[in-house]
């Protein structure tokens, strides 16, 4: 990353942390009049779901939960494209967490350099994830969660061209409640690495590195609103051995428990700094997009 | 015919992977299992969609076991976040929500069906 990103992402902190002081400070006014309304909230989605909380549901808990990730803009031309999990979650135990689901994609790509045009929809791939308890809440004020999620795509996330993809996405997802039942700051740690077989009949090996802070706020009962800031490395190589781009995404974020047993949690980011090796441009655009949103709708069953 | 076979490091990574989730599985129900043998009991009503008592005590560090009957002529379902249980109890009967050995604290708890009757766990 470049000394001027460097500065970026230092401002963008600062900025985190002037905010987190606004709030702090604003719901003080507040908190004493209305402490009973603000009830106690499962953490995994309110961060908007780029940024996934350390709760792993309640046992005995079985759940729907459609979650599409779209993302939108590369170097030139019109790129849209959008993967669906049709996700079956379930929580065995008190410590554990088990998410189950094929994958929907849908491509709309057109003049876009070094992509052939396509503008299709294909069932693509399957998902697993298992979430298991690392820290418990009380008595550290941080909770972790361990995510382990394996996946299969028989076409590539980005181009939509036919290959066989496994994947592993490795996550650390931590969170404190700064303000109780009200504010809620997350983190999380990812490790990524894919292998990747396209025409050529070769495996080729990526993998990305990414971390994450978020805030988010219980503004009225059942409604939290927040910000994402994530920081994403792109490597050739399962190990990190060649470097091949950064990017910084920073969005608001959106959680609504519905009702009872239907929740929505969604997320909008922009890249708003971005390097790629020998190239002069401010962003990565090659393998980061523009700009990426996830929705996902939980109905428990 | 050529055979187009993952590679055997990602199939390792993979299977890894997976040896350490179940394992850790296993190592998690035994030790509840063990916890829940010197469990306590605490006991809870419902009436009126209001718990009776709003209040109840456990110790710390031992898995508990609340018996919730359901007074009221709807169905409840006892639900809490930070305990991480649930268990629907038909009007007029009883159930059991077995819980995991607690650090101090005071832990919420509410019906999921009438959200306005809630209670709290205090552990000490």
């Amino acid at each position: 990353m470049s000394v001027h990103s460097r500065c970026a992402v230092g401002r963008l902190f600062t900025v985190f942390q002037v905010i987190a002081a606004t709030i702090f400070v604003s719901t003080f006014g507040v908190q004493a009049q209305d402490a009973g309304a603000f009830h106690e909230l499962e953490t995994k989605y309110i961060f908007g779901n780029f940024t996934v909380g350390s709760s792993t549901g309640i046992e005995g808990e079985k759940a729907f939960e459609p979650e599409t990730e779209a993302n939108f803009g590369k170097g030139g031309g019109h790129y849209a494209v959008a993967q669906t999990t049709l996700e079956y979650e379930f929580t065995p135990t008190q410590y554990m967490q088990i998410i189950l689901g094929p994958t929907v994609s849908y491509y709309n790509i057109r003049g876009v350099p070094g992509l052939d045009d396509r503008n299709m929809a294909a069932v693509n791939g399957f998902e697993a994830e298992f979430r298991s308890v690392l820290i418990d809440r009380n008595p550290s004020p941080i909770a972790v969660t361990l995510s382990l999620e394996p996946e299969f795509h028989s076409r590539d996330e980005t181009s939509g061209a036919k290959v066989v993809n496994y994947g592993l996405e490795a996550k650390l997802e931590a969170d404190a409640e700064l303000i109780k039942n009200r504010l809620f700051w997350g983190f999380n740690l990812l490790y990524e690495p894919e292998t990747t077989r396209a025409d050529l009949g070769q495996w080729q090996n990526e993998t990305t590195f990414g971390i994450s802070s978020a805030l988010a706020y219980q503004i009225v009962p059942n409604i939290v609103v927040g910000a994402d800031l994530w920081y994403l490395r792109h490597y050739n190589g399962a190990a990190f051995n060649s470097f091949t781009g950064d990017a910084v995404y920073l969005g608001p974020t959106f959680y609504w428990k519905i009702a009872p047993k239907v929740l929505m949690s969604a997320a909008w980011e922009t890249q708003i700094t971005g390097h790629e090796p020998g190239v002069s441009s401010t962003l990565d655009l090659t393998d980061f997009s523009r700009q990426r949103a996830r929705l996902l709708l939980e109905f428990e069953l | 015919m050529q055979l187009n076979l993952l590679p055997l490091r990602a199939v390792r990574s993979v299977r890894t992977c997976f040896a350490f989730t179940l394992l850790g599985t296993a190592i998690l129900i035994a030790s509840e299992h063990a916890q829940a043998q010197q469990s306590a009991s605490v006991a809870i009503s419902v009436k009126d969609h209001r718990f009776q008592p709003s209040q109840i005590s456990a110790p710390a560090n031992r898995a508990i076991s609340i018996k919730v009957k359901n007074l009221d002529t709807a169905p409840m379902e006892f639900e809490s976040v930070s305990l991480r249980v649930e268990k629907v109890i038909a009007p007029g009967s009883e159930g059991v929500v077995n819980v995991r050995a607690l650090a101090p604290g005071r832990y919420e708890f509410f019906d999921d069906f009438h959200q306005e009757a809630r209670g709290v766990l205090v552990v000490e």
